[in-house]
């Protein structure tokens, strides 16, 4: 565990699936270099395939016995689905004079499947009880992470200043044992370095004490950002002190840092007739269960009654919060902090590189001079010739 | 006629008897023996398995074996190489007055390449690692990367065409899509081949290890080596070739008669990669010509003079529990290494100095996340070292001769 935790809320009451977070995350990140068909963020619809494809079906996680489970790397082309290229280079001499079987503008591969492929199709009989909602998702940042236990190399780590979970590129050898080991499958395989990459947490935007780009751009204002330790901070108040905001798929036994309001507020269902049926509930309350355990129950129950409070009293904090009036109150980041961080670890600049290996043995690159080469909170990851101090292990015990 | 028969059997035996005694001599010659010839100018940066040079090779047989100390996560990999038996690979060696080389061949039905725009495809390969230090033949590092205070080299290859490294040279704008340039026709061709030419070409890397886990790229120049692979598809063989000179600041082999290697192969075609691997023991290179070096061939080729049999009981009643030993006597999931090969890939000194040390070697093995019932080691808060979770379960040096004996026939058979 490390020594801070951020967490984003998400509300999914209030997400229109306009995919914003994930243009905002794809121009930011993900648009070059072997990236293209990575979505760090992405918003899905559920029921539906997800992305990419059945990922809840393709293992990786604990069991309750701690064991990290066994997991299925997914296929770029079946899975993710390839983001296609046109034949605009053809265009310039292609003849549309002749007769041609195919289009003279055509996508140069087979266009079978992609991320929102299934968009907005739902479960259940239009228009009496189907349903959908969005699910966006980037990497839980987990406390427990399945990739970084897969990791064989010991390239995946936790920050400890806020636990973001990061690869260590130089250490990551491309084998996607994380992949397999991440339950959510949001850790990806960049086939043009041969290594794996994955959601960030926006750290270069957080360090300066802006929110995560996905956050930022949100025109629902869906998300939430702030350290779990921070009383003051929309983020506690959502998953501690409410309990409204709950983690997606806490079976899979990796304590996810990313927390969902769940959806409450879906239309009744209609009878044969196309009357609504008073008190029914279209979202089957067994699909919630699913996705976000048995707590589901009381953050439901919990979101209703506040609202009723709203409606009758004019008060409640937890609706105040949930309506997200001030950009400045959603998102506590803390630039300060950051800056204290990173003091304490010069002369090296906050980066993401290991601490583990910074100062190893054989990693020359990194030396420190000598009076600089420890501090007091990293004392024993950087003197550390066994390369213990796994940042989620117990054997780290000057971060406890 | 029945005394006939009686000679035409002892006959028999004596045939076998002789045959018996003729394998012994060469095991304790030249048998499991890589015998480096002496050469003059091998060019480590640029050796290929097709270098005239390699024409004075010997080649010795040397068996791979599937790892299986420890269980990786990819259900798929797992379910293609469960089965998975040892790899008799060819192994030749030469060398000169400042290098030495190495070529391995080995079969593979299918040449793998890891290229394009893929998720779940994996690439051949090759390593070769070597022992920083090996004064004292019966403490070779741990065959799984080296141990503490035990380093090993390693040099590794896999068929990777065509990769970008992150260089930190800010080579930025050619890193975007071409499909965000502003480029077309000429120009965009142009850019194509400004992006191709920043790539690497070769994947081959050195790293220095002190235990699984613990590998580290050496980048800092020091490691002068060459790597090269050509897969033959008639004979349906990799030749791959490791050429590295015997005195790089890492370590120094100048001075040896012999040295231990080690060779691991990884089979993409059965997503093999990182811990989903053959493997082979450490085994001894005697440099043809130099003097020395006859402790450690000595130890690297003498069997177990132990009783196996009477191992086999002291070994299943007191290591079964916790070490799964064969297919029929398992125990439980990640409790403790898996010894189901360790016949294959482990020298007797260390299987003895396990038994009774068992803290002198640490197998890292899991994230300690992964599996966090099962510790294999404790760290000690004092010394920062690692301890063992295995108590020393032998002390008589008979008993463990036998235990040793019976642990060097746990392995699969050969393809």
């Amino acid at each position: 565990m490390s020594k801070r935790q951020l967490a984003m809320v998400m509300d999914l009451n209030k997400c229109i699936g306009c995919q914003t977070c994930t243009v905002a995350c794809k121009t930011q990140w993900t648009n070059r270099n072997g990236r293209e068909y990575m979505y760090w963020n992405n918003v899905e619809t559920y029921p539906g395939d997800g992305y990419p494809k059945k990922w809840m079906e393709l293992g990786g996680g604990f069991d309750k016995a701690g064991d990290l489970q066994e997991g299925i790397i997914p296929n770029i082309q079946a899975d993710y689905g390839v983001p296609w290229d046109y034949n605009y280079e053809e265009l310039a001499t292609f003849d549309f004079t002749k007769g041609s079987s195919t289009a003279g503008f055509h996508a140069t591969t087979d266009t079978t499947w992609g991320p929102n492929w299934d968009e907005d199709e739902g479960k259940g009989d239009f228009p009496n009880d189907n349903y959908f909602f969005y699910l966006p998702r980037i990497c839980n940042h987990c406390t427990n992470p399945g990739c970084l236990s897969a990791c064989p190399r010991d390239a995946i780590f936790k920050r400890d200043e806020d636990g973001v979970v990061l690869v260590d590129l130089d250490r990551c050898n491309g084998y996607r044992y994380c992949i397999a080991g991440c339950p959510y499958k949001k850790i990806y395989f960049n086939p043009k370095i041969s290594k794996s990459e994955k959601c960030i947490l926006c750290f270069p935007r957080i360090e300066q004490g802006l929110p995560p780009a996905c956050a930022q751009q949100c025109v629902g204002r869906i998300r939430f950002v702030g350290f779990l330790d921070d009383q003051e901070s929309q983020v506690y108040k959502l998953v501690t002190k409410f309990k409204v905001a709950i983690p997606l798929r806490k079976d899979y036994g990796t304590q996810p840092n990313v927390y969902y309001v769940p959806p409450t507020e879906a239309p009744a269902k209609f009878d044969a007739d196309g009357k609504i049926i008073e008190g029914s509930d279209r979202i089957p309350i067994k699909e919630l269960v699913k996705l976000f355990g048995e707590d589901v129950h009381h953050a439901i129950k919990t979101v209703k009654a506040e609202k009723k409070k709203r409606a009758e009293t004019g008060e409640s904090e937890l609706m105040d919060i949930l309506i997200a009036y001030q950009h400045a109150d959603m998102f506590r980041l803390d630039a300060n902090y950051y800056q204290e961080v990173a003091k304490s670890k010069e002369p090296k600049p906050l980066a993401p590189i290991d601490d583990r290996y910074a100062k190893g043995k054989f990693t020359l690159e990194f030396t420190l001079p000598e009076s600089h080469g420890t501090h007091e909170g990293n004392a024993t990851h950087e003197g550390n010739a066994t390369h213990e101090g796994n940042t989620t292990d117990e054997g780290n015990t000057t971060h406890a | 006629m029945r005394a006939i028969q009686q000679m035409r059997g002892i006959r028999h035996m004596h045939k076998i008897l002789k045959t018996m005694i003729i394998a012994g001599l060469t095991t304790a010659g030249a048998d499991g023996v890589i015998m480096a010839q002496k050469v003059g100018g091998i060019n480590v940066a640029t050796i290929s398995p097709n270098d005239a040079i390699w024409s004075k090779a010997k080649f010795t047989p040397v068996v791979l074996y599937p790892q299986t100390t420890i269980k990786l996560n990819d259900k798929k990999a797992n379910s293609l190489n469960g089965a998975n038996k040892g790899l008799k690979a060819q192994v030749g060696a030469i060398y000169d007055g400042s290098s030495m080389a190495y070529k391995i061949i080995w079969s593979d039905p299918t040449n793998n390449a890891l290229t394009g725009n893929v998720s779940d495809v994996y690439a051949d390969g090759l390593a070769m690692q070597v022992p920083v230090n090996f004064s004292n033949p019966k403490k070779l590092p741990y065959i799984g990367m080296g141990s503490d205070d035990r380093a090993v080299l390693i040099y590794l290859n896999k068929v990777i065409p065509s990769h970008y490294e992150p260089n930190g040279n800010r080579d930025v704008s050619t890193q975007i899509n071409h499909h965000n340039t502003n480029y077309f026709g000429e120009e965009l061709n142009k850019f194509k081949a400004q992006v191709e030419a920043l790539s690497s070409k070769s994947y081959a890397k050195s790293y220095i290890s002190e235990g699984f886990r613990s590998m580290t790229q050496i980048k800092d120049g020091s490691s002068k080596f060459g790597m090269n692979m050509v897969y033959n598809p008639s004979t349906k063989a990799w030749a791959g070739v490791v050429a590295k000179s015997l005195n790089d600041g890492n370590a120094n082999f100048s001075s040896a008669g012999a040295i231990p290697v080690s060779f691991a192969v990884w089979d993409g075609g059965k997503l093999n990669r990182g811990g989903v691997k053959k493997l082979s023991g450490w085994t001894a290179v005697k440099f043809v010509g130099k003097s020395g070096g006859d402790d450690l061939v000595k130890e690297l080729t003498t069997p177990s003079t132990g009783d196996a049999k009477a191992g086999k009981v002291a070994v299943d009643a007191m290591c079964g529990s916790c070490h799964t030993l064969n297919a029929s006597k398992s125990a439980p999931a990640y409790m403790a290494p898996n010894l189901s090969n360790i016949g294959g890939y482990s020298t007797n000194a260390y299987l003895a100095e396990s038994i009774k040390e068992p803290s002198a070697v640490i197998v890292p093995g899991y994230n300690r996340n992964a599996h966090k019932a099962m510790k294999w080691y404790n760290v000690d808060a004092k010394t920062g070292k690692r301890v063992s979770t295995m108590p020393p379960m032998m002390t008589d040096d008979k008993q463990i001769a036998n235990a040793v004996a019976y642990l060097k026939t746990l392995k699969v058979g050969v393809e």
